[in-house]
């Protein structure tokens, strides 16, 4: 089918009263790595289930290439969904699972056969074909869901929180794998997940939502860097916001950073934030000590590398570069 | 008392199963009296003769007078189920998977109804529904669709295929569509998303996965529809009928136990092959229940 782009236009989904998603509007590059990102209950869920068809829309448009999606019921869209359950068809042999979508589209026999051998070498999964789908482990099952949507060569790609039901290691090495076929096959992809590191290694663009607004769209480095707002900022890892002073080396109403850029300092240095405090607690971490220190105003987080006693009295240093500037709105302030 | 360490143990363990043999005792009791008892006598009566010998003649006698009645009757009962798995295929899958809110709470409110009318009551509906200048003949007269001299009398094979699948939808439907609800959602939808269509999601994704549902109702309606009397008695006055009347009438006119315990034979026959096929069923599920 080809790759394609995927436009929303003014996305509103009403459920019971209730709006879940209020006016999305996102533009997804053909071939890209889109991760829709956010805290549960964001309605990131929902948008995607939007684009596949299982969310009804109260208005708005949807439109795949040139063609507009959104009066079609799912089997017309043409969209391949990884459900996070992975919803294989327990009735059927793994064979069976990845070739009844080509059965639907009226592939022979042979053909189909052959593309499901061919999506199971891509996928590592040679000789597991006759299998029942409920023998398989959780991270096989999970290569079987993709390979089941691959198998159609679907101009977009929807992957619903599919890494979320694996052990960490495993979820690891697949992330990788993950990534590394959708940039071989090049197709337009976008994922649900509510864990920021899984986005940030994977994605091209991160989506990253809260009560069903798209707050920011970014690339990985700058969203990270430059979240949109303190709240985004947070969910991020920002965990020290403090109230800026006047010899700060940024001016503005508050000031983010992540406790890794704040260092225990011997002195006031040049352009960069510093605080003196009182260590409250620290804690091995491995590699590293992470301490919790009260200045008076506040309590800050901060790493070292060799522990300080309980008490002791010190000074942390944030560099300028570090710093994140929210102005009184808790928007981010331009550089 | 020579093996003081051999005595105490059978005793013991008796001791210790006698709370559980006498809660169990009331139901094995029951079965036995009720139910075991009359199913050999009936079927060891079937072989015995006024002289208390054994004897074939009976189920000779009820071959040659009933040969008829029991094809019917087995032709008529697979009618009936098919009719019975189409029909609560449809509704079950329509509850499932319906998109119009109100026409799934209405169907889910009035499937039910036959559920509680008796067999009798429905044998009755159904005889002046049925017959040649019953209701749906009028009806479909008066609407210009029949012409009046065409009119017939359902009240053959058709109104008891009929009749048992207005009965028996309702029961097969309620399991059915239980079943059919607590499948996970996603599998369907995975099928939508493939591009299968509704109807191809109820027959290929939804009923391979409640299969052993469906076939369960099927066996229990097989069995409700060989016992039914009232039903063939009210709707058929002619030959061939359904077995349950044969023996009622073997039994009321003559007195005759004996054949009627060898037509009672074919019953049993055809109810074990239903649940031979059940247990085969249900034992082949079980490894992969037991998961």
């Amino acid at each position: 089918m080809g790759i394609e782009a995927l436009a929303l236009q003014g996305l509103c989904i009403r459920l019971g009263g209730a709006q879940i998603l209020h006016d999305v509007t996102l533009d997804v590059a053909a071939g890209s790595f889109t991760c829709l990102l956010g805290p549960s209950g964001c309605g990131k869920t929902t948008l995607l289930r939007a684009i596949a068809g299982f969310a009804p829309l109260s208005s708005g448009d949807i439109r795949l290439g040139a063609r507009s999606v959104a009066a079609l019921p799912p089997e017309k869209r043409g969209t391949a969904m990884v459900f996070q359950s992975y919803a294989l068809w327990p009735h059927m042999t793994v064979v069976g699972n990845l070739t009844y979508p080509l059965k639907l589209r009226g592939v022979a026999k042979a053909e189909r056969a052959a593309r499901a051998e061919h999506i199971l070498d891509l996928l590592d999964l040679s000789g597991f074909g006759e299998r029942k789908v409920t023998s398989l482990s959780g991270g096989q099952r999970q290569r079987v869901a993709l390979g089941r949507a691959l198998i159609i060569d679907p101009p977009v790609l929807l992957l619903d929180e599919p890494l979320s039901n694996l052990d960490a290691a495993i979820r690891r090495n697949l992330r990788g794998e993950l990534r590394r076929l959708q940039q071989k096959l090049g197709i337009t992809t976008i994922m649900v997940t509510h864990d920021q590191e899984e986005a940030l290694s994977m994605a091209d663009t991160i989506v990253l939502m809260r009560d069903g607004r798209v707050v920011q769209v970014a690339a990985p480095q700058s969203l990270y860097t430059r979240p949109a707002d303190l709240d985004a900022g947070r969910f991020l890892g920002v965990d020290n916001i403090v109230a800026g002073r006047a010899e700060d080396p940024v001016q503005a109403t508050t000031l983010g950073f992540r406790s890794v850029e704040a260092r225990i300092a011997e002195a006031s240095a040049a352009n960069a934030l510093t605080r003196h405090g009182t260590v409250l607690d620290c804690a091995y971490t491995g590699g590293g000590y992470h301490l919790q220190l009260d200045t008076g105003a506040e309590v800050i987080a901060a790493v070292s590398g060799a522990p300080i006693a309980p008490g002791s009295e010190v000074c942390v240093a944030v560099p300028a570069a570090s710093l994140m500037a929210f102005g009184p709105d808790q928007m981010l302030l331009p550089n | 008392m020579s093996d003081p360490l051999a005595m105490p143990k059978p005793s013991a363990q008796l001791r210790a199963m006698l709370p559980g043999l006498l809660l169990i005792a009331p139901a094995i009791l029951a079965i036995a009296l009720l139910y075991v008892v009359p199913l050999v006598r009936s079927v060891v009566f079937a072989f015995v003769d006024a002289d208390g010998g054994f004897t074939t003649a009976h189920l000779a006698t009820a071959l040659e007078l009933y040969r008829r009645d029991v094809i019917f009757t087995v032709l008529v009962a697979l009618a009936s189920l098919c009719l019975i798995a189409v029909i609560s295929i449809a509704i079950a899958g329509y509850l499932t998977l319906g998109a119009t809110p109100w026409a799934v709470t209405v169907l889910r409110w009035l499937y039910r109804w036959p559920l509680f009318i008796p067999f009798i009551v429905a044998g009755q509906t159904a005889r002046s529904f049925l017959a040649r200048n019953g209701l749906l003949n009028s009806l479909l007269i008066d609407s210009g669709l029949m012409d009046p001299a065409t009119a017939q009398s359902l009240l053959d094979w058709r109104g008891l295929v009929l009749t048992f699948a207005w009965k028996q939808v309702p029961f097969v439907t309620l399991l059915l569509a239980g079943a059919m609800a607590s499948v996970d959602r996603s599998t369907v939808e995975a099928a939508r998303n493939m591009g299968a269509g509704k109807l191809r999601c109820l027959i290929e994704i939804l009923l391979p996965q409640v299969r052993g549902t469906l076939s369960v109702g099927l066996i229990l309606s097989l069995v409700t529809i060989m016992s039914v009397l009232s039903v063939p008695m009210m709707l058929i006055a002619g030959n061939p009928t359904m077995m349950t009347s044969m023996m009622a009438h073997r039994v009321t006119y003559y007195g005759d136990y004996a054949v009627a315990n060898a037509l009672g034979l074919f019953s049993y026959l055809i109810t074990v092959v239903a649940a031979f096929v059940y247990l085969r069923m249900t034992l082949a599920q079980q490894p992969e229940n037991g998961r």
